[in-house]
């Protein structure tokens, strides 16, 4: 069944197909745990997009199963109007995980480097893309470091730019300023808003929901598996008369748990 | 950060088009990490088997009479390389994959372009290559101590090596697959495989023990590993060199058919 909060079809860039088509996903794992329940959703083309709910909502299944790192039990995902498996679909995907999960044996230059490589990138320009990136995370000092010698905001930058190296269409960050700090926030805020002006459809996931709120210009409320609300920030806030999107939040999410 | 980019983005219309093969990536990326740890995995399998030489075959082998007219050193050097490659392929393997899952930058490969069975390839590719090198590595030092000459059945040799390391790196991949943490990796090495390895006929004939633990022995799959390479080495055997082939490669052909079926199904994602 359709989900009645899911966006129309309609691109910002009219014609091409949503950045993300997810109908009916379900995940379910061996011990009978519910993680994501008949989900539907369309992500328009260009969207700067925003998955709020609390731990354990679906959000990282959703991605997971989006990324092709978690098997879906039911359902369909296209990524640009292609099958999430297929290799257009991963070329145009990137991922910033919520942790910091990166090749131990290479150096920091190295995961970008090797990363590309993994997305079909010569060497010559895959080098050049990661100085590029190295440059504008300023971690080109760090270039020859292993990532566990980093501190916990260049590890989350690393991770950022390794996520830019094949240029992907879709950027899917999920949980990308947990534990860093106010200036490191804002100056990936910055770098995220300029890619997402560039064209880069964004997928953002956060517990900041007031970030959420300035930032995205879409907002999927999610719980126990399943989307329980959708919109801009001023319509939800209109809709639940909130002053804002904390507020909204409390009443879908929150007190709904309470109720539960 | 210095300030924003202005990216070109892919169209999404296009075919995937690589300007290097993603697999040429991630098998470079195996033969680097154990090249970065070469102290590690290739001069301590080297040395620990270029030791069991020396004590077993210079020092104690002058002790030991002939065995089917081999000197005792000649005899065990063929079963010391099996083992050799048997125990880095397993390492190679466990380790890569289980750390890259424990890590979860096994995500970052899932994640990209990189089908399946080039996934695969390259962890086994990387387990096939650490083998290559530490088993060259091994000969090389150990034929000239014993007066090892040129290989009596080199066609036998080169099959059976491809063989023996192919199933040594599959083994491998295959643990690092279902290992659920480090404890477990070492647990499979010392109750599993060195067992199998002292009982698969390294140091002995398995015609010189009773006849019950000469018919156990050649349940032990680390024995045809060994004949295979001793066939091969020095023309003979406790089996024939057609028996010892079969049983290898038929062993490489299930544990590759168990290794794609573990990434083929997705069965290393949640």
């Amino acid at each position: 069944m359709a989900d009645p909060f899911a966006a129309p079809a309609a691109s910002r860039r009219g014609g091409s197909p949503p950045a993300l088509r997810v109908e009916g996903l379900r995940k379910s794992y061996g011990d009978g745990f519910v993680a994501v329940a008949g989900l539907d959703l369309e992500i328009p083309d260009g969207a700067f997009f925003g998955l709020l709910g609390p731990n354990g909502a679906g959000k990282t299944t959703l991605i997971g199963s989006v990324c092709n790192i978690v098997r879906p039990t039911a359902g369909t995902l296209s990524v640009f109007g292609h099958d999430h498996r297929s290799r257009q679909a991963r070329r145009l995907l990137g991922l910033a995980a919520q942790e910091i999960n990166v090749d131990r044996f290479l150096s920091i230059r190295q995961i970008l480097i090797y990363h590309a490589g993994y997305h079909g990138i010569g060497r010559r320009a895959a080098a050049r893309r990661a100085d590029e990136l190295l440059a504008l995370f300023r971690l080109d000092d760090k270039a020859d470091v292993r990532a566990y010698e980093l501190s916990g905001g260049m590890q989350r930058r690393l991770v950022l730019a390794r996520a830019l190296m094949h240029r992907p269409r879709l950027l899917i960050l999920d949980e990308p300023t947990a534990g860093v700090d106010v200036e490191l926030r804002s100056e990936i805020w910055r770098v995220v808003k300029g890619l997402n002006a560039a064209g880069t459809t964004v997928l953002l996931t956060t517990h900041y929901l007031e970030e959420a709120e300035t930032l995205c210009d879409e907002i999927a409320l999610l719980r126990a598996g399943r989307i329980v609300d959708r919109g801009s920030a001023a319509s939800l806030r209109e809709r639940y008369a909130a002053r804002d999107i904390s507020e909204v939040y409390d009443r879908v999410i929150t007190a709904e748990e309470v109720v539960s | 950060m210095s300030g924003t980019e202005a990216p070109a983005l892919p169209a999404y219309d296009e075919p995937f088009r690589a300007e290097r093969s993603p697999f040429l990536w991630l098998l470079e990326r195996e033969v680097l990490r154990f090249l970065t740890i070469w102290r590690y995995s290739v001069v301590g399998p080297v040395l620990s088997t270029v030791l069991f030489v020396v004590v077993f075959g210079s020092a104690l082998g002058r002790h030991v009479d002939t065995i089917d007219g081999v000197g005792y050193g000649s005899f065990i050097v063929p079963g010391l390389f099996a083992q050799a490659i048997v125990n880095v392929g397993f390492f190679n393997g466990t380790t890569s994959l289980f750390e890259a899952r424990r890590d979860q930058y096994i995500n970052d490969v899932f994640a990209s372009p990189l089908r399946w069975w080039e996934i695969n390839a390259a962890l086994v590719g990387g387990g096939i290559a650490r083998g290559v090198v530490v088993g060259a590595g091994v000969l090389a030092v150990a034929l000239p101590l014993t007066h090892g000459g040129a290989p009596a059945r080199p066609l036998v040799l080169l099959l059976g090596t491809l063989g023996v390391l192919l199933v040594a790196a599959q083994v491998g991949v295959i643990a690092g697959g279902h290992a659920k943490s480090l404890d477990h990796v070492y647990s499979i090495e010392s109750i599993i495989l060195l067992p199998l390895g002292f009982l698969g006929g390294v140091f002995y004939s398995v015609h010189q023990l009773p006849p019950f633990w000469d018919v156990l022995s050649h349940l032990d799959p680390v024995f045809w590993l060994v004949q295979v390479e001793r066939i091969g080495f020095l023309g003979q055997g406790d089996v024939g060199a057609g028996w010892a082939l079969a049983v290898v490669w038929a062993l490489a052909a299930t544990l590759t058919a168990w290794s794609a079926v573990m990434f083929g199904t997705g069965r290393l994602k949640p």
